[in-house]
């Protein structure tokens, strides 16, 4: 008796644990649950029987998430237990059934998407099963034998596919051999020549050089020893200031006499990073990665190629220190507009800025103008000062006297005196508070450009609302400040803040609101009466079905009160087919009533072409 | 097994018993063989399938897309995962073949005297006898209509004659001494879908037809001298006849006798039936019986299924007859007395549309019948499942019982499957092993945590 109790018990574990890792919506296994399943069904045959009758019932399940999750864990213990291989190999055919779906009256069940990843998955699974453990089971080879050669299944290939990629890098690696031999055979061959190039370039630019610091000499230098005499009381920053100006000295300076060099140098430079120096780089790469059977020719031609970098690299560095500087043009072009645009605003920011003491020319949005100015903090403090308060203007022929409090001459033309040939009249005045009262700024009003805050409202497939409401959301309803997972922050009114007689506005209106609603409750209550009961019924009905749908499965009797209730509504919603605005179109343009329509159209058509044959 | 051994050992069990233990315990163990494999290059259904009686060695099979192929099934061709899977693969006729059929093959056999010869029949109307060792065909008989079946009797020494069932009404016995139609034997109101010859005597030919009759005809005599009415029926066994050679009636009255009482009983109206060997007909039936039955039109009109009689097998002993018809049923007749003996099988249902091709083991303990993708074993005499050989993906439409307790089964999915009881000594692997010197992955139980 004691046995068959333990029985029992154990019973309700593994069947249990089957039923709750396949009772869930996730597109993975719980791992945990995985976990003990596989040590319960370990250490007992007894369970791991139980374990096979309960999925292989499960796989017959009328929802492909159930058999998805199923299935991988049938595929975890096929792999591990040989026990659970010899019996569920005995019904092979039937669990490809319904993992595959290849019998026609016999598809995949509801949702499609999960249909479709469990038939990939279950030929991947087949697969795997069939290369390691094939040789063992007669059914396995049946089955991808049949699902390969009858029913002309695609399956990965993994390991084909692993193979044939090896052999491609295989083949890669061997031809980028041959190509490193070719050009070691190259370079061999060709080592001299590159010396002897190499060679006579940094012959040349060494001449250049030495022509152009036998110039310098003439202009003798500040002598170096006195500086640290004196220099020992000065701070630091100094002195290094001082010493790149000394080094800027020491440069020689290009000039008409010693042109030609330079320009000569600077040819031989560039010529020297650009082909010389890549080309003794990417040999050194070549030296490096060929791989030969005698090493010592090799070893040597690389010793030589380092010497020559590092050599040329000495002379590169030379010639920077003289001022050669390798410029690419485009470079160029882009610095030179890059300084064009940051001169420009500075120049116009010096003439604005000393008017302050004219306010006339009023500007209406110059608070936020203000902050976008970009202060040179070398000015002194009270320029600075101003410069954040100072109004921006656009631009105008008004700037031209700005702040001037003289009056203005007028003619028949207008303003304007300079440049005016004829007679000048110089009674002909228009006094300054005319014109500053001319000069009045207009601005049109800009809206202040609002962010609109976005709904937030957490969506079912993850994420936020993303619509930009003023006020309701057409879908969740009025916006309200929500925190990161779109819970809205609950604001409470704060009624101590409310004044006294408002709050006694409020509680007479709350008042009188009450009242109306009793009256609508009275009204609603016999209609409320009538759904109540209907609903009463309908709760009894589910009631009873869902006594009936746990009776019909021992596993869950067994079970008991699990979870089962919001798992399974989520399981059951998978297999509705969402409505989507297609969906909505379709129903509103395939209608009877559309239909009928659009054939009287036809049939208006088709009589205006009966009675006007001739008209198309 | 060891208990039996021994017994045979000390003198206990007579030979013959101690064989026929051992047959039945093997034909009654049979699993998917993971050692033996035939690479089947058909490729359309498998019809047919043979294996010659003289050697048992040949396995012949006929397919729908004309294809005849010869597999010898107890030499491998070659091995595979270090000499676990022995592959047997086949001399194949195909369509090229000069002298090939048409259509599809339904019906391939061995000439029963040795395996120089075998006999095809085709859905092109036609038979043709070939000759094993040139591939060559010998003799052509161009019959009537498509060939569903053809039998040669296995006991017959004064005549060489292949009856064929086809889509006439008619059955015709081709003889091949003489390369023409010896009989032409009318009678059926339909096609006639399996013809059976008797085990017992070389001239009794059995053929079941689509309209659901099975008649036997003496091809010395005129017309058919019995037609089987499923009304007609007894309760249990016939009892065997006591001065039968010794020790095989005693086995079969011992087993009878162990079996009978959970047999089911069929109609309710005699259902108390006590003695075991005693016999219950119909007093009317055997009045009938001794009668020609040409003449009276109510028995002539007899069916024993309702819809076609897709498939007859007579027992080895040749004291019954098998048979399944498209009504989904089996039926155990007794040849003798020409009555239903209302043994019930668990049949779920049965493939409708073509002939299909019984198997009854040696000491007819046990019958397989093709069910859709599935073969069933049943207890020929309780009518008890007691296997189901699952393994084909698609409708099996033959299946063939070998003499060493094997089992071959041929399906839509092209595949020919051999089912042989588990082997006694693993030795033979390790053995094979150590030949080809390459011991294959271990299946065993790999957890990881």
């Amino acid at each position: 008796m004691e046995w068959e109790a333990d029985d029992g018990r154990t019973v309700a574990v593994v069947v249990g644990l089957i039923e709750k890792a396949t009772n869930s919506t996730k597109p993975d296994l719980d791992p945990r649950i995985l976990k003990s399943i596989k040590s319960v069904v370990r250490y007992s045959d007894s369970e791991l029987r139980l374990a096979v009758e309960n999925l292989m019932s499960l796989m017959k399940r009328d929802h492909s998430q159930v058999r998805y999750l199923t299935l991988t864990i049938i595929h975890e213990l096929f792999m591990r237990s040989k026990l659970f291989r010899t019996l569920i190999v005995e019904n092979l055919d039937q669990l490809l059934t319904l993992s595959v779906g290849f019998r026609r009256n016999q598809p995949l069940p509801a949702p499609p998407a999960i249909a479709s990843k469990l038939r990939s998955k279950a030929i991947e699974f087949l697969e795997k099963w069939n290369t390691s453990f094939g040789i063992h089971y007669r059914q396995l080879r049946l089955g991808y034998d049949y699902l390969k050669n009858t029913l002309r299944y695609q399956f990965p290939n993994l390991q084909a596919n692993a193979a044939r990629i090896q052999q491609e890098r295989r083949e890669r690696e061997l031809r980028t051999k041959e190509i490193l031999l070719k050009k070691y055979d190259l370079l061999k061959s060709n080592i001299s020549s590159i010396k002897d190039e190499v060679n006579s370039i940094v012959d040349e630019v060494s001449e250049c050089l030495d022509i152009l610091i036998s110039s310098k000499e003439e202009n003798v230098p500040l002598d170096p020893i006195d500086e640290e005499d004196f220099e020992d009381f000065r701070n630091i920053e100094l002195r290094t200031i001082r010493e790149n100006s000394l080094k800027e000295a020491d440069k020689v300076q290009e000039n008409s006499e010693n042109k030609v060099v330079f320009d000569a140098l600077r040819e031989l430079y560039k010529l020297l990073v650009t082909k010389h120096l890549v080309a003794v780089q990417e040999s050194i790469s070549v030296l490096i990665r060929v791989e030969l059977s005698d090493n010592r020719l090799r070893d040597s031609m690389l010793k030589e190629f380092i010497d020559i970098r590092n050599h040329l690299k000495l002379i590169k560095k030379k010639c920077e220190e003289v001022g050669c500087v390798l410029s690419i043009p485009e470079n160029d072009e882009e610095e030179d507009i890059w300084e064009e645009g940051t001169s420009e605003p500075s120049n116009i920011s010096k003439p604005v800025t000393p008017n302050k003491q004219n306010d006339s020319p009023s500007c209406s949005n110059s608070k936020e103008t203000i902050a976008n100015l970009k202060v040179n903090p070398n000015l002194d403090p009270l320029k600075s000062k101003l410069l954040v308060e100072a109004p921006v203007m656009k631009w105008g022929s008004f700037l031209d006297n700005w702040g001037s409090n003289r009056d203005h001459m007028a003619h028949q033309r207008g303003l304007e005196v300079e440049g005016h040939w004829g007679r000048v009249d110089y009674d002909a005045v228009i006094p300054a508070n005319k014109i500053a009262e001319l000069n009045v700024q207009a601005t049109v009003y800009e809206e202040e450009h609002k962010e609109i805050p976005q709904c937030r409202a957490p969506l079912k497939k993850g994420g936020m609302c993303e619509r930009r409401d003023l006020k309701v959301c057409p879908f969740h309803g009025p916006i309200v400040a929500r925190d990161d997972d779109g819970t809205p922050i609950a604001q409470e009114t704060d009624v101590k803040n409310l004044s006294r007689e408002e709050l006694l506005e409020q509680a007479v209106k709350n008042v009188r609101e009450r009242d109306k609603d009793v009256i609508k409750k009275r009204e609603h209550d016999k209609k409320e009466l009538k759904r109540a009961k209907l609903a009463k019924i309908r709760g009894h009905n589910d009631a009873v079905l869902r006594d009936a749908a746990m009776a019909s499965t021992s596993v869950s009797s067994a079970i008991g009160e699990l979870d089962l209730g919001r798992e399974k509504d989520s399981l059951a919603k998978m297999l509705k087919k969402k409505a989507t605005a297609k969906d909505r179109l379709a129903t509103r343009l395939l209608s009877r009533k559309a239909i009928a329509r659009q054939v009287k159209f036809g049939d208006d058509d088709s009589k205006y072409r009966e009675a006007f044959p001739n008209q198309w | 097994m060891w208990k039996e051994i021994g017994d045979r050992e000390s003198g206990k069990l007579r030979p013959n018993s101690f064989i026929s233990r051992v047959r039945s315990n093997r034909a009654s163990s049979l699993q998917l063989s993971n050692h033996k494999e035939i690479v089947s290059s058909h490729r359309g259904s498998i019809n047919s399938l043979q294996v010659d009686l003289t050697e048992g060695r040949y396995l012949l099979s006929g397919a729908s897309d004309a294809s005849l192929a010869i597999y010898d099934i107890q030499r491998a061709t070659d091995y595979e995962a270090g000499g676990l899977i022995a592959k047997h693969k086949p001399i194949l006729i195909d369509k090229q073949h000069q002298n090939a059929h048409k259509y599809a093959i339904s019906t391939a056999i061995w000439y029963p005297i040795d395996t120089g010869l075998f006999v095809t029949g085709s859905y092109d109307h036609h038979i043709k006898v070939w000759d094993t060792n040139t591939t060559q065909v010998v003799m052509d008989f161009k019959m009537p209509g498509k060939v569903y079946r053809t039998a040669m009797s296995s006991l017959a020494t004064s005549h060489m004659l292949i009856a064929a069932a086809t889509e006439d009404v008619q059955v015709r016995l081709c003889d091949m001494a003489s390369g023409a139609f010896a009989h032409t034997l009318s009678g059926h109101r339909d096609g006639v879908m399996a013809v059976e010859w008797s085990n017992s005597s070389e001239w009794i030919l059995m053929t079941g037809g689509c309209d659901g009759a099975i008649r036997f005809w003496d091809i010395r005599r005129a017309g058919c001298f019995m037609v089987l009415d499923q009304s007609q029926s007894q309760l249990g066994r016939r009892p065997p006849l006591l001065d039968q050679s010794t020790t095989k009636v005693d086995f079969s009255i011992n087993t009878f006798s162990a079996r009978a009482p959970q047999r089911k009983v069929g109609s309710g109206s005699s259902s108390k039936h006590s003695g075991n060997n005693k016999i219950l007909k119909h007093a009317k039936g055997s009045a009938k019986q001794r009668l020609h039955p040409g003449l009276l039109t109510s028995q002539d009109r007899a069916t024993a299924h309702y819809g076609a009689v897709l498939g007859l097998k007579a027992t080895e002993d040749g004291m019954y007859l098998l048979s399944a018809g498209s009504d989904s049923r089996l039926r155990l007749w007794d040849i003798q007395s020409g009555c239903n003996t209302l043994v019930h099988y668990e049949v779920v249902r049965l493939l409708s549309s073509k002939a299909i091709q019984l198997a009854v083991t040696q000491d007819s303990g046990i019958v397989f019948l093709p069910c859709m993708t599935s073969v069933k074993a049943f207890d020929v005499w309780s009518g008890k499942s007691r296997m189901t050989l699952q393994g084909h993906y698609e409708n099996i439409s033959c299946c063939y019982s070998n003499h060493d307790q094997e089992l071959y089964t041929g399906g839509n999915d092209r595949q020919i499957l051999i089912w042989s009881p588990p082997k006694l000594m693993p030795d033979d692997v390790d053995e094979l092993d150590g030949r080809t010197g390459q011991p294959p992955a271990a299946d065993e139980d790999n957890w990881s945590d």
